[in-house]
């Protein structure tokens, strides 16, 4: 068999590609790579189309044993990989022989990592993507996280090239503290003039209250004019402030359908960035244009849309 | 009817057809689903309807803010010269035992009914689907009986099993699978809400009409019902 054994899913390792579309309105949840820049970034060095699927790692402590001969590619918080026991470098392919162990430590930066591998992992395909959605208990492997003794099947392509490295101004970086760009809307009328001068000049902590639905901020309370609304549709990154004031932002496995009052919502690379926060970390809200923020989410895709091309 | 578009994000538009459960308004919703899933489904990322809102999720790379307002605006007008077609009328068998029907008792004591009239008051109703979400396939049916409108429970079970009938507020659902809930459970029903093997994977959608019929232990076990 050509491919990986999980040696140990650590904390929370699944199979993702960029998600679910289409579903929302029976209830199915977007789900897909936590970060889809470093996600994409893992299958651009490995040759693959944008939205292949790969491992998502959260928070590390996960080990795999390739099965045969593999290129792969790191991508997102450093868990400062190793194979055979010596580190190995993010960013960059690397041709792994049968036998090979690579082993995650706990990440020192950045939350979510990705391991791609050229031509893909063979797993189910299911409702219109390979994406686990861990809160639904459907898709990817059994609808759950990786375990100990799961076989990921691959084809066992060959590297692009013999050594493929993303060039140094491309790769992110995941510091302590971010400021995020909001686009207004949804309730924003239900916060005055002092909720949003509040919303926009305190700075919030990420406590690690959070999961793949969603980060919850502390600090400075917001308070909307009603507590509750008629439920409606909820997109990725939206701002939502339930009664106790402080704001939650819905990721990528958020409900589909709430009722509460949101501000806006979080541009989708900003998102991305989030999800990269560690607990401790603190993040500050901008407000920008319909036009600004569209502008910043079509420079991410064309940047791999023109490597599909 | 006067409708109001509003950002959601850089990639969807919300629309706003009322602000109040009210079947009126939730037609006017159904409608320009359905009339968008017809029409434009393959443009969209995802078109979502609630109790009076409806949300379209767009490529950035493919469309404008206005330009998918546009979109929307045309499919309502054409929809509005079609005429409704009749609602899919799904009957849902339910058993309301008292070993599956865990708040029964509950709702007897606090209507000061009998477990027969909240069953009867509660099969007697054709409830329309307002929205679906919390879970794949979990429809918000409106509306019950006034007598029996509840509360949720004080504190939520950790795990309502799949399949149980459920109510709270004006509103009654399935759990699709077993989940945490507060809703008041009245009995359970042998009928899969989601399943790959249907036709647009959930049983019900945004607009059918329900109905629930009671049946007998042997008929829940015979069509495949767990206890």
């Amino acid at each position: 068999m050509n491919g990986f054994i999980v040696e140990n899913g650590g904390l929370q390792s699944s199979i993702q590609d960029a998600g679910r579309r289409g579903l929302s309105d029976i209830g199915l949840t977007q789900s897909g790579a936590m970060d889809e820049m470093a996600f994409g970034y893992a299958n651009f060095l490995v040759g693959n189309a944008f939205n292949t699927p790969a491992i998502e790692i959260a928070m590390g402590g996960a080990s795999f044993k390739a099965r045969s001969e593999m290129c792969i590619a790191i991508c997102g918080a450093n868990m400062q990989p190793t194979c055979n026991g010596h580190s190995i470098a993010l960013w960059q392919t690397h041709l792994l022989r049968r036998g090979d162990v690579i082993a995650f430590d706990f990440a020192n930066e950045g939350q979510f990592a990705y391991i791609a591998v050229a031509g893909g992992f063979q797993t189910p395909f299911a409702y219109g993507s390979y994406s686990t959605s861990l809160k639904e208990g459907l898709g990817g492997l059994e609808g759950r996280k990786l375990k100990t003794g799961d076989l990921l099947h691959t084809l066992g392509n060959r590297c692009p090239m013999d050594r493929r490295k993303l060039e140094r101004k491309f790769i992110p970086k995941y510091p302590d503290s971010i400021t995020v760009r909001l686009v207004k809307g949804y309730q924003e009328a239900m916060f005055d003039t002092k909720a949003q001068e509040t919303f926009f000049n305190s700075t919030y902590t990420f406590k690690g209250e959070g999961d793949r639905m969603g980060y919850r901020l502390s600090g400075e309370k917001v308070v909307p004019s009603s507590t509750g609304i008629l439920s409606e549709p909820i997109c990725y990154g939206a701002v939502q402030v339930p009664s106790h004031g402080e704001p939650i932002v819905l990721l990528k496995e958020r409900q589909t359908i709430g009722g509460y009052p949101k501000m806006g919502s979080i541009i989708a690379v900003d998102c991305f960035k989030l999800a990269q926060l560690k607990a401790g970390g603190k993040v500050k809200f901008k407000e920008v244009s319909l036009k600004e923020a569209q502008r910043a989410t079509r420079a991410f895709y064309i940047f791999f849309k023109e490597q599909e091309a | 009817m006067s409708r109001r578009y509003a950002i959601a994000s850089e990639s969807s538009v919300i629309v706003y057809f009322g602000t109040s459960i009210d079947p009126v308004i939730s037609q006017e919703v159904q409608k320009a689903y359905h009339a968008l899933k017809a029409k434009a489904q393959e443009s969209f990322y995802e078109i979502i309807p609630s109790y009076a809102s409806l949300m379209v999720s767009y490529d950035v790379m493919r469309f404008s803010f206005d330009a998918v307002c546009e979109i929307i605006e045309n499919s309502i007008h054409q929809a509005e010269s079609i005429a409704v077609s009749e609602p899919k009328i799904i009957t849902i068998p339910v058993y309301y035992g008292r070993e599956v029907g865990l708040d029964l008792e509950l709702l007897a004591q606090e209507k000061n009914l009998s477990a027969e009239e909240i069953i009867a008051l509660h099969v007697n109703e054709v409830y329309t689907v307002y929205a679906i979400g919390f879970a794949p396939g979990f429809a918000y049916l409106g509306e019950i009986d006034a007598r029996l409108a509840t509360s949720r429970l004080a504190s939520p079970r950790k795990a309502v099993p799949k399949g149980s009938v459920s109510i709270a507020d004006r509103q009654t659902a399935v759990y699709p699978t077993q989940s945490p809930g507060g809703w008041k459970v009245l009995g359970r029903t042998p009928t899969a809400m989601f399943d790959a093997s249907y036709d647009g994977l959930s049983l019900l959608h945004v607009g059918d009409h329900v109905r629930y019929q009671s049946i007998s232990k042997e008929e829940f076990l015979s069509l495949g019902g767990e206890l």
